[in-house]
């Protein structure tokens, strides 16, 4: 026997102020009273703010001083005649960011990853794009615009590489990127003796570069480290573990101001006064132990969290210590705690402007300096901060929005 | 087993693949390198002072500073001594600790609810506000509030609101209670300390009997009565035995050519910028915590206490927020600590914190001794809010059974 058709009966159509536009605004907006007076008030608050805040970057705001600062933000004083004298160091930052462009390139061919694909064409566009600066030849040469421009045929020289030729494994690609990374040093460095590479001193390093390379070095190491001092905290082995608790509380209950203070004034007494030194590097090393001790606790905390059944599955299945953690518990603790790490990947990224205490003009700084020199731009102080919040914003955002794709990827809190 | 291997066992098991002998052994290397590394920095650092013929010592401290503090809440001479200094510097950072803290938890309380509300515009605002004040450092925040303080009218030009409060670009005044007379105002505020532990025990024994009887205690209306009605006796009695209150509020007024502001209270601008920007920023994060505190508790227990006839205020008051606390209190406790080390970013604005006084203090002084003294005081407030948040958090673990 058939059964009747299923249709909807005409009288039970939904009410019309709950589907539709209508609907939302009812659910969202004007559900009650109380809603719809919080709709109203906070209506206005948007709307004046957006007005005057639209009115403000388009009409009020003056922007020439982020233009008069132009590649001052990126470099810093590196490209000045002090720096590098008598010679021309400008194409080195440029190299290595065609190297980065590369690299991004090749992280991209390597997985096929979409978000990898965004991250390159993004960085080698926006530096392509400032190619096209409408600064005058003299004050931005063409050199310079054409290695600029070199960007965007590194994204898909990488990305076959990592496609076509035995560079395609991701060990080998990791390789690339720590070689990339020195590479990047030594460019920027200079080598002694070396034609073309005449040295520049570390106190003309500058910009967003500096930003840049202080963050991706502290946040590699940060994460091995703290990995090993989270584990040392909770090993049955009483020495490792104080002397894990002990250098992890010191640095997470000083201000890195302060470490930072103490890395120029005492850390230069603690080493023979014949050995090398240098301030930029004492720095790094501050601000990756800083990140690390609380990289510790978060790392902790996954493992914590973690049921002591899957460390108790693994031995009974007879795995050994070490393999028991670096397989079983290691991976589901770093898992769960991946939004707690890149919070702290954020973190560092943001104190890598706290290096104006040792001296060095970071982006901030440079910003802050040009305006104290130069009191006629004194008005255009919050154009520059505005702008400055915005350039760390991006990064910043950047960061959370690629890791939410990471979680999204590995399943946390749905596994 | 040939002599060799037999001679390296222990146990009966070689030495080499013993656990115990190995984490021993782990231990005792690590232990040792560690020792060594920190002697070896040690004796440097002992050569360099005796070399280059470094000051070292405290003896400095009972020297005279000599050097003038910008803002201080204690009174404060260039004559008085290193230690003084010092300790004028850690009430500095105490109270934009203590003060950052309220204004931060309060904000950050009012935004992570707005996050969660059901009003999409009110949400969307919150998530903008937290998206933006939590992902740029606070060093740029500060110049930008510092630049903004800058541009303020002059201290003639004031804003006035009600003819009590001042904001200029010298900084905020508003009113203040002030005490008339020491001896009695310390009186007062004993008697009304005593005021506050007789709400409390009045508080315990009204929500004691509510539990064992179920007849409506109103502990908290009792308790704010009896708190209140000490300690206005207590004020009544002391103003006619002393002739004159215990306290009274001293309103902000522009005197002379330039229009300083005399009486109340003015946070000068290092202040302000300062407590701006760390509140603006801390309260970013305490808000993402308090969202994920409440989002944490199921949903069932809302549903459950609406079912049960509560009202939606009385359903967050009783029920989410209690148990949001306990999720919420470790994570905010950081926060806390976070903030007060955040305030060491003084010095770039202009307020003279703890750090910044004793960086300036290195030039005068063995810098060494003094950066021992600042981290002890660094770690000292770190160990008081930790404690404070544990002594909290057994609290309400306690009530919570």
């Amino acid at each position: 026997m058939a059964s009747p058709p299923l249709s909807q009966p005409e009288g039970m159509l939904p009410p019309r102020s709950e589907v539709g536009v209508i609907g939302w605004l009812h659910a969202n907006l004007f559900s009650s009273l109380f809603n719809s007076v919080l709709t109203l008030v906070s209506g206005a608050l948007l709307v004046t703010g957006l007005w005057f805040g639209l009115k403000w970057i388009f009409l009020a705001a003056d922007w020439t001083v982020i233009a008069e600062l132009g590649g001052r933000f990126l470099l810093g004083r590196y490209n000045t005649e002090a720096a590098c004298e008598g010679q021309n160091c400008f194409w080195r930052p440029q190299a290595a960011l065609i190297m980065v462009s590369l690299l991004l390139g090749a992280a991209w061919g390597l997985r096929g990853n979409r978000v990898a694909r965004t991250v390159a064409w993004l960085v080698a566009g926006v530096s392509a794009a400032f190619a096209f600066l409408p600064y005058s030849l003299e004050t931005m040469g063409l050199d310079v615009r054409i290695l600029l421009l070199l960007n965007l045929p590194a994204v898909p020289l990488g990305w076959a590489l990592a496609r076509y030729t035995p560079m395609g494994t991701g060990t080998r690609v990791t390789i690339l990127g720590v070689a990339i990374f020195f590479l990047t040093l030594i460019l920027l460095r200079g080598l002694p003796a070396v034609p073309f590479l005449q040295p520049v001193s570390v106190v003309y390093w500058g910009g967003l570069s500096l930003n840049l390379i202080l963050a991706v070095g502290g946040i590699t190491l940060s994460l091995p480290i703290g990995i090993a001092l989270a584990l040392g905290r909770r090993s049955n082995l009483p020495v490792v573990k104080v002397l894990c608790v002990f250098f992890i509380e010191v640095f997470r209950g000083v201000p890195l101001i302060t470490l930072l203070f103490m890395s120029q004034t005492l850390v230069p007494l603690a080493f023979p006064e014949d050995m090398p030194q240098n301030s930029l590097f004492r720095a790094a090393v501050v601000i990756t132990l800083f990140s690390s001790a609380y990289m510790a606790e978060n790392i902790r905390g996954g493992l914590q969290a973690l049921h002591p059944g899957q460390a108790e599955a693994a031995r009974a299945l007879g795995l050994p210590g070490w393999q028991t953690t670096m397989l079983i518990s290691l991976p589901q603790a770093i898992r769960n705690v991946i939004p707690a790490i890149v919070g702290q990947f954020i973190g560092l990224f943001k104190d890598t402007s706290l290096v104006y205490i040792i001296g060095m003009l970071d982006v901030v700084a440079i910003g802050r300096s040009f305006i104290q020199s130069n009191p006629e731009y004194l008005p255009s102080a919050r154009e520059l901060f505005v702008f400055l919040a915005a350039v760390f914003w991006i990064f910043t955002y950047g960061m959370s929005y690629i890791s939410g794709k990471v979680e999204d990827y590995l399943g946390v809190g749905r596994r | 087993m040939d002599t060799a291997s037999r001679l390296l066992s222990y146990q009966g098991i070689p030495v080499w693949r013993h656990v115990q002998i190995i984490q021993w052994a782990v231990q005792i290397v690590s232990g040792i390198l560690v020792v060594a590394l920190v002697v070896w920095f040690f004796s440097n650092m002992v050569n360099a002072i005796q070399d280059r013929d470094i000051p070292s010592g405290f003896s400095f401290l009972s020297r005279e500073y000599q050097t003038p503090i910008g803002e201080h809440f204690l009174p404060y001479e260039s004559s008085d001594t290193f230690l003084y200094a010092l300790f004028v510097g850690i009430t500095n950072t105490a109270i934009v600790a203590v003060a950052g803290v309220f204004l931060a938890t309060a904000l950050g309380i009012f935004i992570g609810v707005s996050r969660l509300s059901s009003n999409w515009i009110v949400s969307k605002l919150a998530m903008v506000y937290i998206e933006f004040f939590r992902n740029v450092p606070l060093l740029v925040q500060l110049f930008f509030w510092f630049y903004i303080v800058l541009e303020l009218p002059a201290i003639r030009e004031s804003f006035v609101v009600a003819d009590a409060f001042y904001l200029s670009n010298r900084g905020f005044s508003m009113p203040w209670p002030k005490a008339t007379d020491y001896s009695i105002a310390g009186i007062w505020l004993g008697l009304a300390a005593v005021a506050i532990v007789a709400g409390w025990l009045v508080y315990r024994r009204q929500s004691r009997m509510e539990e064992q009887t179920g007849r409506s205690g109103y502990p908290l209306i009792y308790s704010l009565a009896t708190a209140l009605v000490i300690g206005a006796i207590a004020w009544l009695i002391l103003s006619f035995a002393g002739g004159s209150s215990p306290f009274y509020i001293s309103i902000p007024e522009p005197q002379g050519r330039f229009g300083n502001i005399v009486g109340g209270f003015t946070a000068r601008a290092g202040l302000l910028v300062l407590l701006t920007g760390l509140v603006m920023y801390t309260a970013s994060f305490i808000a993402e915590i308090v969202r994920a505190g409440i989002q944490s508790v199921g949903r069932g227990q809302t549903e459950a206490a609406r079912a049960l006839g509560l009202s939606p205020m009385s359903t967050l008051r009783s029920v989410t927020f209690p148990q949001a606390m306990r999720v919420i209190i470790p994570p905010l406790i950081s926060q806390f600590l976070n903030l007060t080390k955040n305030s060491s970013l003084g010095g770039a604005v202009a307020y003279s914190d703890l750090t910044n006084i004793a960086v300036t203090m290195t030039q005068t002084a063995p810098a060494v001794s003094i950066f021992m003294l600042i981290m002890a005081s660094y770690l000292a407030m770190s160990l008081t809010w930790s404690l404070i948040g544990n002594l909290y958090n057994r609290h309400i673990r306690f009530v919570g059974g």
